[in-house]
């Protein structure tokens, strides 16, 4: 990997390795070695090492967006139970700021206990709620991580701090710097895919798997849930799979003279772009088609090959990254409990960890029983986590909370079977193994054979990186 | 592939002068580790002192002798165990390591009173226009110094590129439309230059050069149609973006054009248009999301105008100071927010814009369009210095004020708070050394695909030092000369030779200057989003040129809603909206119109000043099968079934519109060949065409100018 290219030089070096590997046979070998000498060039796509073994192949990250509860979920707080109703000592918050700042202080509000009933589960003996079930089956392939932290407490940014980062827009993912760093092991499929479920889209949109100022090919891919899964994929109306290909063999033959004729690098790339996109035209709908899947797996997951769900979409990353797709990322949305009308902790809650709690125990099982457990890591958590003080809206809910919540992991290079970091006696911030996003990251590229501190891009004027200039290798995480 | 670092940093082959040309690379490189603060091995390399005074291993340089000097030999590789320097960080252009070794080997002159961070950074000298180097009677000040640089370089221009080429090449550049099939017959005719000449008035006259080139300072303008944040409610602003297009029409001197952007409201007697102007720094996103501190987002928005300012109009990276004095630039955290206090005393009122018209929300009446501006507050902020840029930790108060290691700003009397005004004439004078060496640089990359400074957005000592330093500042001074003519400037560049040269590429270049940084040639350059469709609108006779109004909807794939916040219906236009060109789109910044996303438009949300030309499947998806597209596959088809003659001759004049050149004999029969398999297939004649249509419109050379 050259860090020191521009994006342009980049995507001319990918060109002549890429002609050869992928179209030239598919164009009938047009000689044009002498023009398109080899040289010490790799497509921006193609799998490579990165800075040391890696110990994950591909990465799926739930990104349960809105801000989960950790208090009703992992983060068992009898202290907070008993004092419920009381008021926030005055030392858990000063000069701490929180989102609804105004309301939720000028009538000062007040611990809320959780009515979940909590209980420990597993060899491990991790604290789980009776709201994830199936999820506490499978504590002793999960690392509980209870005191991530992260510096922005509202939506948006806070999306793009865990997504990029920075809280600012145009940084790119972590999927975009995975790729950028590893490429993809997919010949047919993009490297870094989004699957997305719950009643909206994750705030901020396509920003949260942007490529920044990485170049486009990087992006993130989103994967829709009915009709084309991919922009743009089926033929137009009326087009024949056969005139497609015919238009297309035209058009090769056509790109591959001005090749020849200009000499122009770009060109060969671009020919191999069609003929990855056709290929994607027969890849997607094949990964989408669950008729191969049985039904104890649809069983396993809950969910139907058809009606787009959470669960499915668990499933459709498996695919996916059976088929060497680097990067997947999951979002669900609404996990924003504020206890306003579709957001309260008595109802919505629940139904939201419904909707989740067992694709993700199903995906950690089904990868597991694979062997694929060993190669995938799999990351579960929001942007933020919710206040020990309650909100009443319509009914119960809480604010937002960015000094310590509970994210999950599983699979390659993770020490399953262990809760990590323990928060203070009402859940306020951590006392011990505090993990900043930044750490996160770090530690997520270095499974990945990555070295966070090398991971550069240039770009006006300075060397970018998706852990800026913090981040720290979360150890106790790792096998 | 030697010869590259010869000429690589510029065409004289001079002695490096320490200051300006070997400290900011050493300052760049070595003293992040190598400076004042424990430095790594005893040894300071912040002075050329600190250098031979050496540290732990010894003293780092021998002047005269490059390879005795231990700092060369450890930039050039490994020594001794010792690691490769930069230390642990990719290692120094082979020119750069060269101009190091070409100082030490002319014995490592400095001056004997050199502080650490001093150092005279080329961007921050005011430009002097230099003599033009001899060349033959009448050649064109450009070519005359391009010329020298590839005489130096031993290596031989490209000849000129074909007529029909340059034709399109001239009218994608100044227009972004492809010339029509008349006028390409015509000038291959007659090609001479008084004919070129001819076509570059008649484009630059255009009232469509304002929109191609409007969109190029939309990007820096960072220009949409929503409020961004993750409500992105739409907007209206479009007036500024007519705005921008008709001042480029009427070619508006760029002081001018620059002063009314940033303070327009504060011209005494300010007219409409120049309240209009300073929507400019209106762009910035507004955060509408429930239970945010409005003042802590009003901060973000300042802190963007001060980074766009940087960008944009200073070409440096001024948003680095916002936390900390710069790393490497002379720019301290006080320079920034002297900055920032100008751009801290506006109120952001929505302005009515008279003579403009729109339906009313219940669609009953009509009203006059709104849009935002700036306004300056009767009594101004208290700007103070944030530690760590967090606004929550407000330290000591800062008046407005201009970088100081930049030229003072003159004409604010004793007393006077200095205000946007003045920032701007500041920004225009002629001693500011950076505005018109940034804007020629950023109008030469759209001519040349690169900047004759690589870094468009980085003049500070981590930028690329230019290719054509004297070249660069001739420009900037006839710029300025010429009363801040961009169309003066445009026509310069469009008649040079070095413009009009073949794209092709050289094998013989390959090992010398495969990046063509000398310019022995063109480049061919992937056209924008906007025009690649444009010009397939123009191929497919569908293009409705109506200049100016409120944004389009272009047809767009159903159900992109799902992935953001508020799924907000797309409502494709009807009629003559459907077929505007691609800068009048709607840009909704959470959902950017695909076609325009994945073809690299700007994102919107900072200023952008160099487009990335990404080459991806996802285009060829979009090119094949989008709707829109196929929908103009269709038209251009119809429009070939329906044209006289044979096969052959319909396929020549469809091949025409969408490259601007007629098809060889091959090219013709392979796209018969296509006709005659769909019509064997059973497909009926308009469907057969529409299948050549398709192939043309996808033909990497219609989606570039060559």
């Amino acid at each position: 990997m050259n860090e020191t290219l521009n994006p342009e030089d980049r995507l001319a070096q990918t060109t002549r390795r890429h002609f050869f590997s992928r179209c030239a046979m598919g164009l009938g070998g047009m000689a044009l070695g002498s023009l398109l000498a080899d040289g010490a060039s790799t497509e921006p796509l193609s799998a490579r090492r990165g800075h040391h073994r890696p110990k994950a192949k591909s990465v799926i990250f739930l990104f349960m967006a809105g801000g989960p509860s950790q208090l009703e979920l992992f983060d068992h707080k009898p202290r907070l139970n008993e004092l419920s109703g009381q008021p926030i000592p005055d030392s858990l918050i000063e000069g701490k700021r929180f989102a609804f700042m105004d309301s939720s202080f000028k009538n000062k509000s007040t611990l809320l206990g959780t009515r979940r009933k909590f209980r420990q589960h597993g060899g491990s003996g991790a604290w789980v709620s009776d709201l994830y079930p199936h999820t506490a089956g499978v504590v002793d392939d999960l690392a509980i991580l209870k005191t991530c932290a992260t510096d922005l407490f509202n939506h948006a940014p806070a999306k793009l701090f865990m997504n990029t980062g920075s809280g600012q827009f145009g940084r790119p993912s972590m999927g975009a710097w995975t790729t950028y760093g590893i490429g993809s092991e997919s010949r047919d499929l993009p490297g870094f895919v989004v699957l997305q479920s719950g009643p909206r889209g994750p705030r901020g949109g396509a920003v949260n798997w942007s490529s920044g100022f990485l170049p486009t090919v990087h992006q993130g891919v989103p994967l829709r849930g009915t009709g084309d899964p991919i922009l743009n994929l089926g033929n137009p109306p009326g087009v024949s799979a056969d005139s497609q290909r015919r238009v297309l063999d035209t058009l090769g033959g056509l790109n591959l003279r001005r090749a020849a004729e200009t000499g122009d690098p770009e060109i060969a790339t671009r020919i191999a772009a069609y003929e990855m996109a056709y290929r994607m035209q027969s890849s997607a709908p094949e990964l989408m088609d669950l008729k191969g899947e049985s039904e104890s797996t649809l069983a396993l997951y809950g969910c139907e090959r058809e009606k787009p769900s959470f669960a499915r979409n668990c499933l459709l990353a498996r695919r996916l990254v059976e088929r060497g797709v680097r990067f997947v990322q999951l979002y669900h949305t609404n996990w924003d409990s504020h206890g306003g009308p579709g957001e309260t902790l008595e109802d919505d809650l629940a139904r939201v960890c419904r909707e989740t709690d067992r694709g993700c125990a199903a995906l950690v099982r089904d990868l597991k029983s694979r062997g694929l457990l060993d190669e995938v890591l799999v990351v579960w958590g929001g942007e933020f986590g919710r206040t020990p003080m309650g909100e009443t809206r319509e009914k119960t809910g809480r604010n937002h909370h960015i000094d310590a919540f509970t994210m999950w992991f599983a699979g390659a290079g993770i020490r399953p079977g262990q809760v990590i970091g323990e928060t203070d006696e009402l859940g306020f911030g951590p006392v011990s193994d505090r993990a900043h996003v930044h750490d996160i990251h770090a530690t997520l590229l270095h499974l990945l054979g990555l070295d966070h501190t090398r991971l550069t891009y240039r770009f006006q004027g300075r060397d970018y990186r998706l852990t800026d200039i913090s981040g720290e290798l979360i150890t106790r995480l790792m096998a | 592939m030697c010869l590259a670092p010869l000429f690589a940093f510029g065409v004289s082959a001079a002695v490096p002068d320490y200051l300006t040309e070997v400290k900011p690379l050493l300052t760049r490189n070595c003293v992040p580790c190598h400076g004042a603060e424990q430095p790594k091995a005893g040894l300071r390399l912040d002075t050329a002192a600190g250098a031979r005074k050496g540290g732990e291993s010894g003293a780092a340089l021998r002047p005269g002798a490059p390879s005795e000097s231990l700092m060369f030999r450890l930039l050039s590789g490994g020594h001794d165990g010792v690691d490769p320097m930069p230390y642990r960080r990719p290692p120094l252009g082979t020119a750069e390591i060269a101009r190091i070794g070409a100082w030490i080997a002319a014995g490592a002159v400095a001056p004997a009173d050199e502080a650490p961070g001093v150092f005279r950074h080329w961007a921050f000298v005011a430009p002097v226009r230099p003599p033009v180097p001899r060349a033959v009677e009448g050649t064109h000040p450009i070519d005359a110094f391009i010329l020298a640089g590839l005489e130096a370089a031993g290596m031989r221009p490209s000849p000129s590129a074909p007529a029909a080429t340059r034709l399109r090449r001239v009218a994608l550049d100044l227009v972004g439309l492809p010339p029509e099939p008349g006028d390409i017959a015509s000038f291959e005719a007659d090609p001479s230059d008084g004919a070129y000449r001819r076509r570059v008035e008649a484009l630059l006259a255009s009232r469509h050069h304002g929109e191609r080139w409007g969109r190029w300072w939309l990007d820096a303008a960072r220009y949409a149609d929503s409020n961004g944040y993750s409500v992105d409610a739409p907007r209206s602003m479009w007036p500024y973006r007519d705005w921008v297009v008709e001042a480029l029409n009427r070619d508006l001197p760029f002081d001018r054009f620059v002063t009314e952007q940033l303070a327009g409201d504060l011209i005494p007697g300010a007219t409409v248009s120049q309240r209009v102007a300073t929507g400019f720094h209106r762009n910035t996103q507004i955060n509408q999301e429930g239970g945010v501190d409005p003042e802590q987002f009003r901060i973000e928005s300042v802190f963007d105008r001060v980074a766009t300012t940087g960008t944009v109009l200073m070409g440096l990276s001024v948003g680095c100071a916002q936390c900390h004095d710069h790393k490497f630039d002379p720019l301290t955290q006080r320079d920034y927010y002297g900055l920032f206090a100008f751009l801290n005393d506006q109120e952001e009122p929505t302005m009515e814009v008279p003579g403009t018209e729109v339906v009313t929300e219940d669609r009953k009446g009509r009203r006059p369009a709104t849009t935002l501006v700036l306004a300056e507050r009767a009594t101004p902020r208290e700007t103070r210095r944030y530690v760590k840029g967090d606004f929550t930790r407000p330290a000591e108060p800062v008046p407005p004020g201009t970088p100081a290691a930049l030229p003072p700003m003159r004409g604010v009397a004793e007393g006077r708070r200095a205000n946007r005004l003045d920032l701007a004439h500041w920004l225009v004078s002629p001693g500011n050394p950076l505005l018109a060496r940034v804007t020629v640089n950023r109008v030469w990359q759209v001519y040349f695909g690169r900047g004759l400074v690589e870094t468009e957005n980085d003049f500070g000592t981590q930028g690329t030092p230019p290719t054509h330093p004297e070249l660069l500042d001739w420009l900037a001074v006839e710029f300025m000369e010429s009363g801040w003519s961009l169309k003066h400037l445009h026509r310069l560049i469009a008649t040079s030779e070095a413009y009009q040269r073949s794209s092709k590429w050289r094998p013989d270049l390959a090992d010398v200057d495969a990046r063509n940084l000398m310019l022995a040639r063109q480049s061919r350059l992937r056209l924008d989003a906007e025009w690649i469709r444009d010009v397939a609108l123009v191929a497919g006779g569908l293009l409705d040129r109506t200049v100016g109004g409120p944004p389009v909807f272009p047809p767009q794939p159903d159900g992109l809603g799902a992935f953001t916040q508020n799924s907000r219906p797309w409502k494709a236009s009807a009629g003559g909206e459907r077929h505007r060109r691609g800068i009048y789109t709607s840009l909704q910044r959470s959902t950017l119109h695909p076609a325009l996303a994945v073809f690299d438009a700007p994102d919107t949300f900072t200023a952008c000043t160099r487009r990335l030309r990404s080459n991806t499947p996802l285009q060829a998806l979009t090119l094949l099968n989008d709707a829109q597209f196929h929908e103009i596959a269709t038209a251009l088809g119809r429009r070939m079934s329906a044209g006289p003659g044979a096969v052959e001759r319909r396929i020549a004049d469809g091949f025409l519109r969408c490259t601007g050149r007629r098809p060889g004999a091959e090219e013709t029969s392979r796209l018969a060949a296509l006709h005659a398999a769909e019509l064997g297939a059973g497909a009926a004649e308009e469907a057969a065409w529409t299948a050549v249509g398709r192939v043309l419109l996808n033909l990497d050379e219609t989606i570039n100018r060559e």
